[in-house]
């Protein structure tokens, strides 16, 4: 009896795994990782101990820039996305608190999706079919409560170089400025396709080039509308400025570790081709190993920029090692 | 209004492994529009696109889609090409039509994209235009002499027709079927007496002998409901192969059937694949991949909302000096939950 439960078991595994994960031949569909089969990491390996200690020379006032947007109720989210928190305080009822010393406490209950706010897009969170970074078939890799591979606690810790580029500046300049009156300060329209050559005349206008292991912040004046919240929620999440895949394949190229902006998915929507989904998603993410930031709060270290005259900075990001997750909200600050 | 767009530059610094599909990809876009290395150094086009109207809410060639779509569409089209567009807005009227044509001949723009229902007035904006040495590109009503883009209603029809035929052999083999047709049959503008051949012509290659009931809803979709009512209430027993020429009034007929609790008799098959049938991931809309038991099989797509993607090209291969057909019809497709999400991918989930 124990055997035939056991065969009809494992019967079950087998046909349920055949069944729901279908595999796909990924070393087809997704190119390897440059560092290797078994790399779950991706490109933060280029955040080398030199390339923090050359990161640290960028601070220089020791000005801390926040660049995360608030996360409450009311921010724009997308369809059944939630964030909610749910307070205990029982301790505050009169007669509640501890000892002599009448010691009273709260905490919070978090209920929320890891991709809300200002947020990291984990190596787990994009692929082609089943097929994710560095060819691995994530059909296997799953549970009903996480991924077993390239979750969040495999990723390094981001102590590297900020680079800050003013789209709304380039474009300006470029004398193809298109705004949206929505916002209350300067914005790129939604659908505006940023380049690599629009990327490459920002950098030039504050004289800097991408180093390996960078982070790039793109400032397109769009996350005014997420500043609105919730007024502007509709118009925030109708679509946005961002990279098309120009500009995606070019920062491939230039080996930097993550890009951000000040939108809720750093690519153009709507996209280049209207049959194509996230592609720049699955440029960066899925081929690359590069991180996407959505959300990012770039409005005050464009000013700083602007004021100053250098667009670069000390970028430090607080990433829990949530063991097999796909993403999730994070603290930025840009320090100079 | 002028709208200035910028071409994307070629792409660069890829990784080897990803840059022979790239290139690929590349290349074929490139061939789809004609596109050779020397683009980067090719000269911008000016394009006026009069659209027939941009009033909000108003439905164009008998669909859901709206002139406010189609314009759209030629915008974010415009992204990827070599072309400045100056918008107009026909507004379904003469006048302002032959006033748009002359703004544009003053402005010299080098091509005009006409969309406009009437044939006298495309007439005489063909020789206004033809006078002043500007190429016209027709948008479904013809203009005398232009090359024409256009939906091809009868051959939607019968993608429809054959679906819903299939379906019926498949499903319902040795059992009474009835086949309706349901919307605003009478439509001439729309051209959708060609779309009610066209459906016709496909149910029956599959039951020849069916019995096809037209149902006139007069261009009223509120009216579907109570018509398709009345019909299936007078068929018990029968199957019903329903054929909706439009997405409002497959919405409206499955309302009916469900009504009558005759969901399980019928099967729909409708026109146009408007946003009124398909949505993104939270918005759940009757064809959705996690509502694969509709008995809305399908829309055929009609794509309004992409008039942009393919008229654009044209009109720039026109300015090369490049031959184009006389007549380009729209790539209709049977749309199921199967494969909306390709032809549609959402993009409410990141």
């Amino acid at each position: 009896m124990r055997f035939t439960c056991s065969l009809a078991a494992a019967f079950l595994v087998f046909a349920s795994t055949s069944v729901a994960l279908a595999q796909s031949d990924c070393s087809k569909i997704v190119p390897p990782s440059p560092w290797g089969p078994n790399d779950q990491t991706g490109a933060t390996n280029r955040i080398t101990p030199a390339v923090t200690k050359a990161a640290a020379a960028e601070i220089q006032e020791g000005q801390v820039v926040p660049m995360s947007y608030p996360l409450t109720d009311g921010i724009p989210l997308f369809g059944t996305r939630f964030t909610k928190s749910i307070l205990t305080a029982t301790s505050l009822a009169p007669g509640a608190a501890f000892g002599e010393n009448q010691l009273t406490y709260m905490e919070d209950t978090w209920l929320s999706q890891s991709h809300v706010g200002t947020h990291l897009d984990g190596l787990g969170h994009i692929g082609r079919k089943d097929c994710y970074f560095n060819q691995i078939p994530m059909g296997k890799f799953i549970n009903q409560n996480n991924m077993t591979k390239l979750g969040l606690e495999h990723i390094k810790t981001f102590a590297t170089r900020g680079v800050l580029v003013d789209m709304v500046k380039v474009f300006k300049a470029a004398g193809k400025f298109k705004g949206n009156s929505a916002c209350k300060r300067e914005c790129l329209d939604k659908g505006t396709v940023i380049t690599g050559a629009d990327i490459q005349a920002g950098l030039k206008m504050y004289n800097v080039t991408l180093r390996e292991g960078d982070v790039l912040i793109l400032h397109t004046g769009w996350g005014n509308l997420f500043e609105q919240f919730p007024a502007q929620n509709a118009t925030y999440n109708s679509g946005e400025p961002g990279i098309g895949k120009d500009a995606a394949h070019w920062l491939v190229g230039q080996k930097i570790v993550a890009v951000g902006a000040d939108t809720w998915a750093v690519e153009v929507i709507p996209g280049e081709d209207p049959k194509e989904a996230f592609i720049v998603h699955n440029i960066l993410i899925t081929d690359a190993g590069i991180h996407i930031l959505e959300n990012v709060r770039t409005d005050l270290m464009a000013a700083e920029a602007d004021r100053t005259r250098r667009a670069t900075f000390f970028f430090g990001m607080t990433v829990p090692k949530a063991v097999g997750l796909t993403g999730n909200f994070v603290g930025i600050e840009g320090i100079r | 209004m002028l709208t200035a767009v910028t071409p994307p530059a070629p792409p660069r610094g890829r990784r080897r492994f990803a840059f022979a599909p790239a290139l690929l990809a590349l290349l074929a876009a490139s061939a789809s529009v004609g596109l050779t290395a020397s683009d980067a150094l090719e000269r911008r086009y000016t394009i006026a696109f009069a659209n027939l109207t941009d009033e909000p809410g108003v439905t164009l060639e008998g669909t859901g889609f709206t002139g406010r779509e189609v314009r759209d569409s030629f915008v974010l089209a415009a992204r990827l090409l070599p072309v400045d567009l100056v918008l107009y807005d026909n507004r379904r009227d003469p006048r302002t039509a032959l006033a748009n044509a002359a703004d544009a001949i003053r402005r010299k723009v080098d091509l005009y994209i006409q969309y406009h229902h009437d044939a006298t007035t495309n007439a005489e904006v063909g020789v206004r235009l033809h006078a002043a040495n500007i190429p016209v590109l027709a948008i479904t009503f013809p203009v005398p002499d232009a090359p024409l883009y256009t939906a091809d209603n009868r051959a939607a029809g019968r993608i429809a027709g054959e679906a819903l035929g299939e379906f019926g052999a498949r499903a319902w083999r040795n059992q009474p079927l009835l086949a309706i047709i349901v919307g605003n049959v009478g439509a001439r503008d729309d051209r959708v007496p060609e779309r009610v051949q066209g459906a016709v012509d496909g149910l029956k290659r599959q039951h020849p002998a069916i019995r096809v009931v037209t149902v006139d809803s007069q261009g009223n979709p509120a009216r579907v409901g109570e018509l398709i009512g009345r019909l299936v209430a007078s068929q018990p027993g029968k199957k019903l192969l329903i054929a909706a020429l439009d997405d409002a009034s497959a919405l409206a007929a499955k309302s009916a059937l469900e009504a009558a609790g005759r969901l399980s008799d019928g099967a729909i098959v409708s026109h146009g694949a408007d946003r009124s049938i398909h949505g993104g991931v939270s918005e759940r809309k009757e064809i959705d991949p996690s509502n694969r038991g509709s008995i809305v099989i399908g829309s055929v797509a009609f794509y309004l909302d992409r008039y942009g993607y393919d008229v654009l090209p044209l009109a720039v291969r026109m300015l090369r000096g490049e031959p184009i057909p006389p007549r380009t019809v729209t790539r209709h497709k049977l749309i199921t939950a199967a494969d909306v999400f390709v032809e549609y991918p959402p993009y409410d989930m990141n």
